[in-house]
């Protein structure tokens, strides 16, 4: 029988699969290697640790992509979310001494609960003034993290000390065949997996009646619920669920830095959020991770490499013009404004490009 | 790739090496082990081991250099850096090991401070210091896990107590009761009305907490205790309260740019009880400011050591000395004598270290505990250090007024007052 020469789609089957091409399942093959490898490879604390902090944001970076880049809800309020899944973890996991498969779902219920609330405000309110709402969320969050000093130690923060555990599986002190890992080396393979997981369960949500009963909302909340999409249940199940994804990512930042206080949970962190949809790629799955990526790891590779600019100081008191330490402020802003100028659909968008112009080569114009 | 097996090994071999008279390196990703590999050749010299090549000990700094909090990191960092080099101008650690100091931006930021404590911990032999209290908090954990010891830039009463920590200075609590003490036994204080204003966190907590216990030993019932949150613009409300309460005395326990919104706030509402600030609420600037008469009249800061140029105390004349010839252009400033201070409790700790011949995560860590008692000459009171639990931080403080002649902006009232309060004062370990 003759097989189309393309990747035509001919069948409903077709539509479901995510790796439909020879090509795609290659590149599932390569990421999976690259997953198992990095921690060898890369046996440096500094490069892991940037890393892992990078999975812990696309995490949360995922869930905010839901809400804001699929659903359309502008949301400020995210860091609060993060917030209490960080506490949540403290909490749960070092006071009350749950194991890590149960005290790390809890935070994101928790999140996803929290978060359910906030849906009907913003069945009342749209755009900048959902914003505004949202904004109010993280102070009031900062509030209760300083005050409810049984739960998350006050204004000096609390310890977590909630190791991931997997039933005789310790993430944070793994060892097999013989061999032990590091700290960082075991939280790579346990926050990329779960960067993994996450990232299948939004896409399946995002092509799926859910996620296009979202995306119909983003487009023209009336006319989706002209067409049967139900705006209340859908809003409020849109923060549900981006909440959760963020008390998770949050959950996970506690045990990991086995500290938390409430000065981190500020809105800045809610707008490097947006930043990272945004620079990443808004409403795509994937450039929350390449966000998350680029803006976690670019200081450190500025850093790696700018002291051996000429004319910059490379300590405190040192002679140049400007210290190292103010120049990678200003190259780290510069790229972002200059990529977002250049580039408005964020680094999913020259991915995409890219494919497109190999999928239609020889006429890829 | 490495792994714990190949550096057990690798320990073996490098300790039979070392037996040989020769020397080995370690180093890798895994993190139980610290270090790693440290011993003692047999002409007593330090082994090669993380952060020391057999010639060169390199410190780690963890401070804001960019941001809100760089007017204190910098020059606190300037003075740990003088320190060092007059210590390398001699030839280095007991005459022979330079230091080098690798410095890291925290931008006062939990995450970064941890991040990049994960990158510099196996490239150094300590961390000289760590500036903040949430941010020494933040890597306590991880101290404990590593073995390393870090020298916190934070006078919290947490520290006296953390095994992995080298405090230095009188904590904030010591300074509240010395500072009330003074106000009501030598400054005309009895019976007068005692207030405080205090930064929303918890460095306002310790200073709360100093203040609390002073009143209580010397029978001065507190009035109303204001709080404000870092960065606030509009404090007139509190004023306003503080106004009204009646409030002779306020005790003041906030950092420089809030100090300034604070004061410039009362001078405009006419309020002028005596502010006596905790020591970091103080920077030279304001003492060049058109709030300098206000402050003049009304305000103390109480902190330590002695004012600039002050060469009646042995430890400051050689301070100034050393500015003199390693950084001329350095102004006088507040935050670089801690800084300077800091380097000389570090160094201490090295030069112990290298005399048991061991530079090892471990051999910091022992030599901590073997320090004794360690002199400052002066700039600040003695500190009794050896296991946590029996460390003695000093329990005297200086009180100093404004007077903007003066290079820092600050002229000495009383040197090393001591309150037989401020002896009474337990510390607790941190609950982490």
């Amino acid at each position: 029988m003759a097989r189309p020469s393309r990747t035509l789609t001919r069948r409903y089957e077709d539509e479901l699969r995510l790796f439909r091409t020879r090509w795609s399942q290659a590149g599932l093959v390569a990421l999976v290697a690259l997953w198992a490898l990095t921690p060898y490879v890369l046996a440096d604390d500094f490069w892991l640790s940037v890393l892992d902090y990078a999975g812990i944001a696309a995490i949360g970076a995922i869930g905010l992509n839901l809400l804001t880049g699929y659903a359309g809800q502008v949301s400020l309020g995210h860091a609060a979310f993060l917030g209490v899944g960080a506490y949540s973890a403290g909490y749960l996991g070092s006071e009350l001494e749950l194991p890590f498969l149960l005290w790390l779902p809890a935070a994101a219920l928790i999140g996803g609960l929290l978060g359910a609330v906030l849906g009907p405000f913003a069945l009342r309110l749209r755009g900048n003034y959902l914003a505004i709402v949202t904004l109010g969320l993280v102070f009031l969050a900062e509030h209760v993290f300083r005050n409810l000093r049984d739960v998350t130690g006050g204004n000096s923060g609390r310890s977590v000390q909630a190791p991931p555990e997997v039933g005789p599986v310790d993430f944070s002190d793994l060892s097999f065949g013989g061999e032990s890992f590091s700290n960082n080396q075991g939280w790579f393979w346990l926050v990329w997996g779960l960067v993994a997981v996450v990232a299948l369960l939004a896409k399946n949500i995002s092509r799926t009646r859910p996620g296009r009963a979202l995306q119909a909302v983003r487009d023209r909340d009336v006319a989706a619920e002209v067409i049967g999409v139900q705006l209340g249940r859908t809003k409020v199940w849109a923060f549900a669920i981006s909440s959760a994804f963020a008390a998770l990512a949050g959950g996970l930042y506690g045990s990991y830095q086995q500290f938390v206080s409430p000065d981190e949970f500020s809105l800045f962190l809610s707008i490097q959020y947006i930043a990272i949809i945004i620079v990443g790629g808004v409403g795509t799955i994937f450039g929350a991770v390449l966000g998350a990526l680029f803006l976690g790891g670019l200081p450190g590779i500025i850093e790696r490499y700018s002291d051996s600019i000429p004319g910059v100081a490379t300590s405190a008191g040192g002679d140049g013009f400007i210290s190292v330490f103010s120049l990678n402020q200003a190259i780290f802003g510069a790229l972002i404004v200059g990529f977002l100028v250049l580039e408005p659909r964020g680094l999913a968008a020259l991915w995409l490009r890219a494919k497109a112009w190999f999928k239609a080569w020889p006429f890829g114009y | 790739m490495r792994t714990v097996l190949s550096r057990r090994r690798l320990a073996a071999a490098a300790a039979a090496l070392l037996a040989a008279g020769g020397l080995a390196a370690c180093g890798g990703a895994d993190d139980d082990e610290g270090g790693g590999g440290g011993g003692t050749a047999s002409s007593g010299e330090p082994g090669k081991v993380a952060g020391f090549d057999g010639t060169t000990i390199r410190v780690g700094v963890l401070t804001p250099l960019t941001g809100p909090v760089a007017v204190i990191g910098k020059p606190l960092t300037a003075g740990n850096e003088v320190f060092f080099d007059a210590v390398n101008a001699k030839g280095g650690i007991a005459g022979k090991y330079k230091v080098e100091l690798v410095q890291e931006d925290t931008q006062y930021r939990t995450d970064l401070t941890v991040q990049k404590y994960n990158k510099l911990k196996s490239d150094v032999v300590t961390v000289g210091q760590v500036l903040g209290t949430a941010n020494t908090l933040a890597i306590v954990p991880q101290l404990r896990r590593d073995g390393l010891i870090a020298a916190p830039a934070s006078l919290d009463g947490l520290w006296v107590r953390e095994e992995t920590l080298l405090p230095i200075g009188g904590p904030y609590q010591v300074q509240a009761i010395n500072a009330l003490d003074h106000y009501v036994n030598e400054g005309g204080g009895k019976g007068k009305k005692v207030c405080s204003f205090t930064q929303d966190d918890a460095y306002g907590e310790a200073g709360q907490q100093g203040l609390e216990f002073g009143a209580e030993k010397l029978g001065v019932s507190l009035g109303t205790n204001q709080k404000f949150k870092v960065g606030d613009k509009d404090v007139t409300g509190q004023v306003q309260r503080l106004r009204s309460a009646g409030c002779d005395m306020v005790f003041l326990v906030a950092t420089p740019t809030d100090a300034g919104t604070i004061w410039g706030t009362a001078a405009k509402l006419g309020f002028a009880p005596r502010w006596v600030g905790q020591s970091p609420a103080w920077i030279d600037e304001l003492g060049a400011s058109p709030l300098k008469d206000y402050l003049e009249k009304t305000v103390w800061i109480v902190a330590e050591g002695t004012e600039w140029g002050d060469t009646k105390v042995p430890g400051m004349a050689k301070m100034v000395d050393d500015v003199k010839r390693y950084k001329p252009s350095q102004q006088p400033d507040y935050y670089f004598a801690f800084g300077y201070n800091q380097a000389r409790a570090v160094a201490g700790v090295l030069e112990k270290a290298v005399q048991s011949g061991d530079l090892s995560h471990d051999g910091i860590k022992q030599a901590l505990e073997g320090l004794g008692t360690f002199s400052f000459d002066g700039l600040t009171g003695d500190y009794q250090y050896g296991p946590a639990a029996d460390r003695e931080p000093p329990r005297s403080s200086t009180i100093f007024e404004v007077d903007p002649d003066k290079p820092f902006g600050l002229g000495t009232l009383k040197y090393n007052a001591e309150s037989p309060h401020a002896k009474e004062f337990t510390f607790e370990k941190a609950d982490l």
